[in-house]
């Protein structure tokens, strides 16, 4: 029988990860085209999560967990993309910067991405400079996002921006910052590309910037 | 019924949320969780001693076995004095039964008291905080709203407090970022005292800092805790802990953690001083889960806060409790609904400090004028506690019957006696419609904003009366913990 990629999409937007993880699964071994599984199943899923969030039917963690089952179809998938499809989904590499140990926001906006499709890299907190420059040049991600939550810290993401331009990466990835105290101003001051005011709107924001 | 004339009776109202069951199960997952989970400690000096007393220690874990938590229990101080800065009054006792209500820290913006706009914190606000604050009446303690924007960013902490304790001869709450600037805030604290021995006689600050939900205990945090334990300064070891996202989304639950996680902060100071003041409880509230905003002026904030106090009072240690504090950006009616709202919460659990009063914004905004509003309402809600007094004089049963039916109160000395002990509003508008009419139709924005700025300007504090001797050490002080910072970052 014929993986039903209808229902893969109910149980994303109902949050069932290992469902989801094990139709994505069934529907690859059933040889279903990948591209087509991703957009019949996983991305029709969460395009219906969007518009109930945005209609306030459902909340953030339940947001949360079909991002999740998402990610965790994702998994399966990625190996099987083309190298341009893959690529389409993008990356996003995430931190809270040095001196800072904030962690949930930070996390809860890498948890939306993953539900966008991205393939996130969540570096932790408290990170030097230096942990920003090489996860860029590892992972070659489209997004670069950095928390702060305290303005004695807030500096701490321009430093990023510098050692990016002088690592002679900076153009190769758009550089995100958000975090209760920083504004879109100061993102502008330090040259940030996008602020992201909280999770939701920033992963519009973020797909905006890199046309995707 | 004789025996009776000299017997007042007098209750306080106080609510009560938890059965003895409940507190006795709540009390078991605290100490569940602190014997088969732990938490994560993030200083090595720390889970020394933690490792040296019973609790066993893997890696960065420390499990704290159930007799370690009672022993430390059991040394708790049932009463703890903190003086005005120069010893001559008892200001705040640390006891069950008294409850100081205060503004909160650090908040990155502030109300400028001038233009009204939100702008970031700057160095004279700390001042006019002080001085609004001393001037307050129901305001029993004080901390900034807010963190310096204008100076050495590593060292606004102790500006903060060189400042502050100038300007007010109430108990100042101060924080810092680390153990350094807590050493830099108790020479503050002891010089003002005049001396070692003296600040040792009559403390004259509080110290808070924050372990991290879940279960962690940080270097710094930690390490301040220490600190401020082996010079048996006064502290707060508290989180803010999120429902839904650091901590279980039910309120038992996150009670369980919140007071897991400070309980490290109560044993670590207990071991290296018995009898040392220590205050846990901290900002209980949620994850708006649809905006993503840890609410201030939640109800769950309210109740929550109250559990904890009568969770606290269950175990004998006192509480850090939050209210007065609201979610809107702009004085408007939900300000004054949330703080109404929470302050009488708080008031009738009977917590000890309860601070956050001047919060707005959830946490990103400091106001003094809300905290202006603050005390009225604190006022109204310490009225209602006060309960009704019921005695011989009180029931004024010869009164009745002198006046008898048809007369007045008026004359009598009975109300002469008496009637002063009506709550006198400063803020709420009682006026005829002429009058209100006459004296310019002003609104309780208008009035906050006239008795606050009153206050600034014909309230000078006590500055005035610290000797230059003290001002100059302090100079002193600031200019060394500058120096810190400057070889710090060659
Ligand atoms: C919880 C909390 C803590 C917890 C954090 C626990 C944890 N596991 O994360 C603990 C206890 C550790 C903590 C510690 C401290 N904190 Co704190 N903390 C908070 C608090 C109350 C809530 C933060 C939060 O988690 N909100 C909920 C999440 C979901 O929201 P969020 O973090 O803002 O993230 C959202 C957006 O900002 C955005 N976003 C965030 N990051 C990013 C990144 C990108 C790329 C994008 C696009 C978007 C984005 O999207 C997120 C989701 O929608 C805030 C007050 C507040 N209202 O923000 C203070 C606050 C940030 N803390 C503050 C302070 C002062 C401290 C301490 C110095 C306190 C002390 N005396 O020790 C320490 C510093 C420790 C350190 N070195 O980092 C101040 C900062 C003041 C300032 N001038 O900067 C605040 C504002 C509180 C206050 N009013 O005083 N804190």
């Amino acid at each position: 029988m014929a993986v039903d990629l209808g229902k893969m999409a109910d149980l994303l937007i109902a949050g069932k990860v290992e469902d989801v993880s094990n139709m994505t699964q069934e529907a690859i071994d059933e040889g279903l085209k990948p591209q087509e599984i991703l957009d019949k199943g996983l991305i029709a899923g969460m395009d219906v999560v969007g518009q109930r969030f945005k209609a306030c039917e459902m909340f953030i963690p339940e947001v949360l967990r079909s991002a999740k089952a998402m990610s965790a179809g994702m998994d399966k998938l990625r190996p099987l993309l083309s190298e341009s499809e893959a690529k389409a989904a993008g990356t996003f590499v995430i931190g809270t910067v040095k001196g800072d140990l904030h962690d949930i926001g930070k996390n809860l906006v890498g948890m939306m991405f993953e539900g966008a499709g991205f393939k996130v890299v969540n570096l932790g907190i408290d990170l030097d400079t230096q942990v920003f420059v090489d996860a860029v040049k590892e992972h070659k991600p489209d997004l670069l996002g950095m928390s702060a939550l305290l303005t004695t810290t807030m500096p701490r993401m321009g430093e990023v921006i510098n050692a990016l331009k002088e690592a002679g990466i900076r153009d190769q990835v758009k550089v995100m910052v958000g975090g209760a105290p920083v504004t879109e101003e100061f993102a502008k001051e330090i040259g940030a590309d996008i602020y992201g005011a909280n999770a939701a709107s920033s992963v519009d924001k973020g797909r905006e910037a890199i046309g995707k | 019924m004789t025996f009776r004339t000299n017997y007042t009776v007098n209750r306080t109202p106080r609510f009560s949320l938890l059965s003895e069951d409940q507190k006795a199960r709540i009390f078991r997952g605290v100490i569940k969780t602190l014997n088969d989970t732990g938490a994560n400690v993030h200083h090595e000096k720390v889970r020394e001693l933690l490792a040296n007393n019973r609790c066993k220690v893997d890696g960065k874990r420390v499990r704290i076995p159930p007799e370690v938590v009672r022993d430390a229990l059991a040394s708790l101080p049932p009463t703890t004095t903190i003086y005005s800065w120069d010893g001559q009054e008892e200001m705040c006792y640390v006891e069950p039964g008294r409850s100081y209500f205060g503004p909160g820290p650090t908040p990155p913006n502030f109300i400028d008291t001038e233009t009204l706009e939100r702008r970031p914190y700057q160095r004279k606000d700390a001042t006019i905080v002080a001085r609004v604050c001393d001037a307050l009446p129901n305001i029993g303690y004080v901390q900034s709203l807010g963190s310096i924007d204008d100076v050495t960013h590593a060292l606004s902490d102790v500006y903060e407090f060189a400042d502050m304790i100038q300007n007010t001869r109430k108990v100042i709450m101060n924080w810092a970022f680390s153990e350094e600037n807590v050493r830099d805030e108790h020479r503050i604290g002891i010089v003002m005292a005049g001396g070692e021995e003296a600040f040792k006689r009559y403390p004259n600050f509080i110290h808070y800092s924050e372990p991290i939900s879940p279960l962690t205990s940080d270097f710094d945090a930690i390490g301040k805790c220490y600190y401020c334990a082996q010079h048996r300064i006064p502290q707060v070891y508290t989180p803010c802990s999120i429902g839904g996202a650091t901590v279980p989304a039910t309120h038992a639950g996150q009670i369980i953690t919140a007071m897991s996680e400070s309980m490290v902060g109560v044993v670590v100071s207990q071991l290296l001083n018995p009898g040392t003041c220590i205050l846990i409880g901290g900002v209980q509230s949620i994850l708006d889960m649809r905006r993503t905003i840890y609410s201030y002026g939640a109800p769950e904030l309210s109740i929550m806060s109250a559990a904890f106090t009568e969770m606290l009072n269950y175990v004998g240690l006192p509480m850090y409790s939050t209210a007065g504090c609201t979610d809107t950006k702009k004085m408007e009616l939900q300000s004054g609904i949330e703080a109404a709202f929470s302050i009488h919460m708080a008031m009738m659990s009977g917590a000890n400090f309860v601070h956050d009063n001047g919060y707005t914004e959830s946490g990103i905004t400091g106001d003094v004028f809300q905290t202006v509003m603050d005390d009225e309402i604190i006022g109204m809600s310490r009225l209602i506690c006060g309960g009704v007094e019921v005695n011989e004089e009180t029931l004024a049963v010869d009164e009745i019957c002198n006046v008898g039916p048809g007369g007045h109160y008026l004359y009598e000395d009975h109300t002469m006696k008496w009637f002063r002990k009506h709550w006198q509003p400063t803020l709420m508008d009682r006026n005829s419609y002429e009058d209100w009419d006459a004296q310019g139709r002003l609104t309780m924005k208008d009035r906050i904003i006239k008795k606050t700025r009153d206050i600034i300007e014909n309230h000078e504090g006590p500055i005035s009366k610290v000797p230059n001797e003290a001002k100059k050490d302090i100079e002193k002080i600031l200019d060394e913990a500058e120096e810190r910072v400057r070889s710090k970052s060659k």
